[in-house]
């Protein structure tokens, strides 16, 4: 590989991995927060059409990022009033949050843009070349020449993992996901905990989507969200509930992704199959490696206060 | 919300049946073509705002609705676990001619033809047939052979790039034939191929056409659904006017789609396509087993974009067209893969 296909694919794996580890940084808010959040997807995916709309309305791609936000931050808010505010089964209400925002932007998209759709041209995200950073060899252009969203998920990930192990709010919150019984006999508010944590997720999760559309592919289309918010779901796994390591595990998956269109390229007869598999195989290698003695928060998506007989 | 409307009608509709314990002869065999209004559904495994091969059979539903009074209904399928349960709710509420648009639904189609031997079904791109399930087969090939001779024509950098989504063999006989039209103007020209897995993931299908621009391609074709509006996204982005980077459309004509950067689309007329096969069915002389629909009949064609036409050399133009009338005449035999079970040349 020449030094402008290594820039390249170093590229691509950054334009893959940032909307990866937005969302993965929100779930694992949620998800140390003792909620499993299944409708990311659904929240991916209106972050995705709320960013496409805000941005043709507004003619700014901000005003598009902070729509889609909206949008994640709604399909998250019925997810939690359902899951938290009536205690129905985490798995299932994120099952519908997902089914649900695929069908709602479908049904939103070809009201707007007609039945049969059209091939969108967004106002998009430039690319922000940070002053000396982007400059470095190869990796400069890679990871310091991208859109204030990819930024954005560089920042989020100390600074979440500052609120997580560093402050005392961050306390309570993995005190919520792991003994949800102490915490309220300490006076923690749990279910509020949990709401706004789910909420966080689904913010982030929009924006996931907006930088989907608006940074990455320049235009919407259905479905586009592709299953990226159950990947970012095995990424919080991938990276141990840790933000620091959650940043990692989407570049990685990102990285791995990016490779397999190098590898269908250079390697014509290899199944297209198993290159498409290849991020998949990397990251369960990873996973039965790497991941040691980690565990989920105890409490992981089981409801609160328990429902009688648990 | 009326494609939902109906959906759940018909799903109360064959719930009613089974409670009442009358599955057989509920709906399904009885309504024929005479009597009420014709009913035909659409099954589709992706969105139809795909502007692309799902649009055009919507667009063909409804022509059947405007030109033949039909009652219509849509069904969009998420997963294929949900193919029996759609042929079920068409089968169990009389559907009389239904539409799977792919050849993803040929076995669930037989199943559901044997359950409602009443309700035909025309499988898009089928390789199986019985009775009442047949396939409509687009000779798709044929535009992509004319659109791989533009795309060789227009290449200067002699690398070409396809960007498909599942190889199945409909999507792969497109490439064959686009790649063998490509060496026809030029015999040392290179061409790419990826699959991304996927009909809809747009940024799946940016990346896979930024990686084939990457490696010098300067004109790339596409078989996907929505995922087509990456590669346009992406060939836009590479596009300059000192160096012209192109895309060429497929299944539907998406001139309109992408206009700057589009050079032509191969391009079936499914509502053309699929106006005719209702309009046998209702006379009562739709073939039985397979039917196909070419160039010769002007379903499947290579068109032009009229924005780009300008830029395009008239010599290359003219050689397009010649092997149109050849392929029009039988002169010229365009490679397929042939996936019709029981066809001769069929693997």
């Amino acid at each position: 590989m020449d030094a402008a296909a290594l820039q390249a694919f170093l590229e691509a794996s950054v334009r893959l991995g940032a909307p990866l580890a937005l969302a993965a940084l929100g779930e694992t808010i949620s998800e140390r927060a003792g909620v499993i959040n299944i409708g990311l997807e659904g929240s991916i995916i209106g972050g995705a059409l709320g960013g496409a709309l805000g941005a043709l309305l507004t003619g700014s791609p901000g005003a598009g990022v902070l729509a889609g936000a909206a949008a994640g931050t709604a399909i998250a808010g019925v997810f939690a009033l359902f899951a938290i505010g009536l205690n129905a089964d985490q798995i299932i209400v994120g099952t519908a949050a997902t089914l649900g925002g695929l069908g709602i932007t479908g049904v939103v998209y070809q009201s707007v843009f007609g039945a049969t759709g059209t091939a969108l041209t967004l106002p998009t995200l430039p690319a922000l070349p940070l002053p000396g950073l982007s400059a470095l060899p190869a990796v400069g252009p890679a990871l310091f020449s991208q859109a204030w969203t990819t930024y954005l998920a560089y920042l989020l990930a100390p600074a979440l993992w500052y609120y997580l192990f560093r402050t005392r709010w961050g306390l309570e919150l993995r005190a919520v996901g792991e003994e949800p019984g102490a915490a309220d006999a300490a006076g923690i508010r749990v279910r509020r905990t949990r709401v706004l944590a789910v909420l966080g997720a689904g913010f982030l999760a929009g924006i996931a989507g907006a930088h989907l559309a608006l940074a990455h592919a320049g235009t919407f289309a259905e479905g586009m969200s592709a299953g990226r918010g159950f990947i970012a779901i095995a990424v919080v796994v991938l990276g141990r509930w840790n933000p620091l390591l959650v940043l990692l595990a989407s570049l990685f998956f990102g990285a791995a992704s990016a490779l397999q269109f190098e590898l269908q390229a250079v390697f014509a007869n290899v199944p297209y199959q198993l290159l498409l598999a290849f991020p998949y195989l990397l990251t369960l290698a990873a996973l039965a490696g790497w991941i040691g003695r980690s565990r989920a928060p105890a409490a992981l998506a089981r409801p609160w206060p328990p429902r009688s007989g648990e | 919300m009326s494609v939902l409307t109906v959906r759940h009608s018909a799903r109360a509709l064959a719930a009613a049946c089974f409670v009442g314990g009358l599955s057989v002869g509920c709906g399904g065999g009885e309504s024929g073509p005479e009597g009420d209004a014709l009913r035909v559904a659409l099954l589709t495994s992706g969105p139809v705002s795909d502007a692309g091969w799902y649009a055009g059979a919507y667009e063909g539903l409804l022509l059947i609705e405007e030109s033949l009074g039909a009652q219509v209904s849509h069904q969009q399928t998420r997963s294929p676990a949900e193919f029996d349960e759609a042929f079920f709710s068409y089968g169990s509420s009389g559907y009389d001619l239904v539409f799977a648009h792919g050849f993803e639904y040929q076995d669930a189609a037989l199943r559901a033809g044997e359950e409602f031997p009443g309700m035909t079904i025309v499988v898009s791109s089928g390789g199986r047939i019985s009775e009442n399930v047949r396939s409509l087969i687009f000779r798709l090939e044929e535009g992509s052979y004319l659109a791989g001779m533009m795309a060789g024509g227009l290449t200067r950098s002699k690398v070409v790039g396809m960007v498909g989504g599942v190889a199945i063999p409909p999507a792969q006989g497109t490439f064959r034939a686009f790649e063998a039209g490509a060496r026809v103007i030029d015999p040392d020209v290179e061409v790419l191929e990826a699959f991304i897995g996927s009909w809809d993931d747009v940024a799946a299908a940016r990346e896979a056409a930024a990686a084939q621009l990457n490696r010098g391609a300067d004109v790339l074709v596409h078989n996907t659904d929505a995922a087509s509006f990456g590669v346009f996204q992406a060939v836009r982005e590479a596009h300059g006017d000192e160096q012209p980077v192109w895309a060429i459309g497929m299944n539907r004509d998406q001139n309109d789609v992408a206009p700057d950067v589009i050079a032509g689309s191969a391009a079936i007329d499914i509502p053309r396509a699929f106006l005719r096969v209702a309009s046998r069915f209702i006379a009562g002389d739709l073939p039985s087993g397979a039917f196909d629909l070419s160039l010769d009949e002007g379903v499947v064609d290579f068109i032009v974009n009229p924005a780009a036409l300008h830029r395009i050399p008239a010599e290359l133009l003219a050689r397009i067209d010649e092997a149109r009338t050849a392929i029009r005449e039988g002169a010229l035999e365009v490679p397929r893969i042939r996936f019709l079970e029981g066809e001769s040349g069929t693997p």
